[in-house]
């Protein structure tokens, strides 16, 4: 959680240069800021004079190679395949076999599953219009604020903050949900500040010279430059929620902790084996389904 | 039993989780640091090794922690071992990916003159390039450890050492008076930890950072 939780939120803290999403090489998140527009102004409109030509070959490379289709799922596929084959030969006394009938698995897959999508829902509602919000002018004072309080906030202990919510709300799935989807909403924020920000304000200005209004910047200039971070935050996001989720047992908020815990108390391997395989898989899945999305889904003028 | 009257009467157990809770971390981000800026060393010069590195501690660090914990347990147990293996393993990625930026980032000018001068290829890592990737590198210790001090507390439910201990009594007595007294304290002191460990950080980059490229 913090879970390991927090693949990126290394980006946006201390020296953004060489940790940014930018890529591994720092040279490139050097000419990231400065000469990007550069390229994509000389490179972009021919590109796009090309698609509209009859023949087009060039159109496809969206960079999905193939391994990126399917290393991660043919991994998982396997993985959810020797589990089961394992399974098929273990045998599973009483305790197992009540803590694994009826169901209960795939409720409790499915709980973990609602619940790192509603959390995700409420998270990006609220961080990324906030994050917006705390980057226009009339704001921009309060953003360090902000910042400081979201690390802040990372020092927050995952369970600290649910069992806090659970005495105060009381054990349920209420708790759980608000837990995770605090506990998430900071560093989705941040990444929102940290890519608004990175914009080279040259173009902000040339958008203002040639007339826009200031939504028009937003809608039309920044938040599409911005694209890339914003969605490496729904993935950040994901990530830690399917994480803190694994948590909402300790709440009473369900999902695939269940597994893992029953596992832990009643001393029954198959049972922990069985819930941490799936929250794995779960996890690696909803990860590689991100990474698809921030491929498919970032403007194509960005493309390199 | 206000808060306070809590502090009074179990500063001593307290004091003793929050140690252990300081030491695991502590213990931990020192064998990661060495294994990371390893493992850094031996696959920054190659595109596909430096790739492969990111990806595979990545991998790990999208792996939720208590799932970790719960393959670890069938392998070596309840109690520390776990522990140790997967805070190591979680502390591995933002060092591992800061290194090989750090290291990647040096000006190539810089090691070519250090490799005009005479100096051999392990004194060029020693005293120019390290050095020169040194404040990435301890970007990623901070964050580092500012996540193991969250998952440690995480692992307390497998027996682990450290001040979760004292946040699962707590989720364990709900209700009682004290329930939400010890959860406050664990995660307070937690938090207090976190901060105590950055502020060392910051120590440690003022005295460590070669003054040419402070910034």
């Amino acid at each position: 959680m913090t879970s390991p939780e927090t693949p990126d939120p290394s980006g946006p803290s201390g020296p953004t240069g060489p940790t940014g999403p930018s890529g591994p090489t720092g040279p490139s998140g050097a000419r990231g800021t400065s000469t990007a527009p550069a390229p994509d102004g000389s490179t972009g409109p021919p590109r796009a004079e090309e698609t509209a030509a009859p023949a087009a070959p060039e159109l496809p490379p969206r960079r999905l190679g193939w391994q990126k289709l399917t290393i991660v799922p043919g991994m998982l596929v396997l993985l959810l395949l020797a589990t089961w084959l394992w399974f098929q030969q273990a045998d599973l006394d009483t305790l197992s076999e009540n803590a694994l009938a009826d169901g209960q698995v795939s409720q409790a897959l499915w709980e973990h599953v609602q619940l790192t999508a509603i959390s995700t829902f409420f998270v990006l509602i609220i961080a990324i219009p906030l994050g917006i919000l705390l980057t226009r002018r009339a704001f921009r004072r309060a953003t360090p604020v902000a910042m400081a309080f979201a690390n802040m906030g990372q020092a927050t202990p995952a369970i600290g903050l649910l069992a806090l919510l659970v005495i105060w709300l009381g054990i349920g799935r209420r708790a759980a949900l608000i837990g995770i989807i605090i506990y998430a909403v900071l560093p989705v924020l941040s990444n929102t500040i940290a890519g608004l920000r990175a914009n080279d304000p040259t173009l902000l200005e040339a958008a203002r010279g040639i007339g826009m209004s200031p939504l028009g910047v937003l809608n039309r200039v920044e938040l599409p430059l911005a694209v890339p971070l914003i969605l490496a935050g729904v993935r950040t996001a994901l990530v830690i929620n399917v994480g803190t989720a694994t948590l909402a047992v300790f709440g009473g908020g369900g999902g695939l902790g269940v597994l893992i815990t029953a596992g832990i108390t009643n001393q029954r391997m198959p049972v922990l084996v069985l819930g941490s395989i799936l929250t794995v898989a779960l996890a690696l899945l909803v990860d590689w389904l991100a990474s698809l999305a921030e491929v498919l889904l970032r403007p194509r003028g960005l493309d390199l | 039993m206000n808060f306070w009257e809590y502090l009074g009467n179990r500063h001593q157990q307290l004091l003793t989780d929050a140690w252990q809770h300081a030491s695991v971390v502590f213990q931990c981000m020192v064998v990661a640091t060495l294994a990371g800026v390893l493992i850094a060393v031996a696959t920054y010069r190659s595109e596909w090794g430096g790739n492969f590195a990111t990806l595979t501690t990545s991998t790990i660090l999208t792996v939720p922690s208590l799932a970790m914990i719960g393959l670890l347990i069938p392998v070596v147990g309840l109690g520390v071992a776990p522990t140790v293996i997967a805070l190591t393993l979680y502390g591995l990625l933002p060092i591992v990916r800061n290194a090989i930026v750090g290291l990647r980032g040096v000006d190539p000018a810089l090691v070519d003159a250090a490799r005009g001068i005479g100096m051999s290829r392990t004194a060029q890592l020693l005293r120019v390039e390290l050095p020169l990737a040194w404040p990435p590198i301890l970007t990623g210790i901070r964050v580092s450890t500012q996540m193991l001090m969250g998952i440690a507390a995480i692992a307390a439910y497998a027996s682990g050492p450290g001040l979760g201990n004292v946040i699962f009594r707590g989720l364990a007595s709900l209700g009682s008076a004290n329930a939400l007294n010890q959860v406050l304290a664990g995660t307070v002191g937690i938090i207090i930890l976190a901060l105590l460990f950055d502020a060392g950080y910051v120590l440690i980059g003022r005295l460590t950072i070669p003054r040419g490229i402070r910034a």
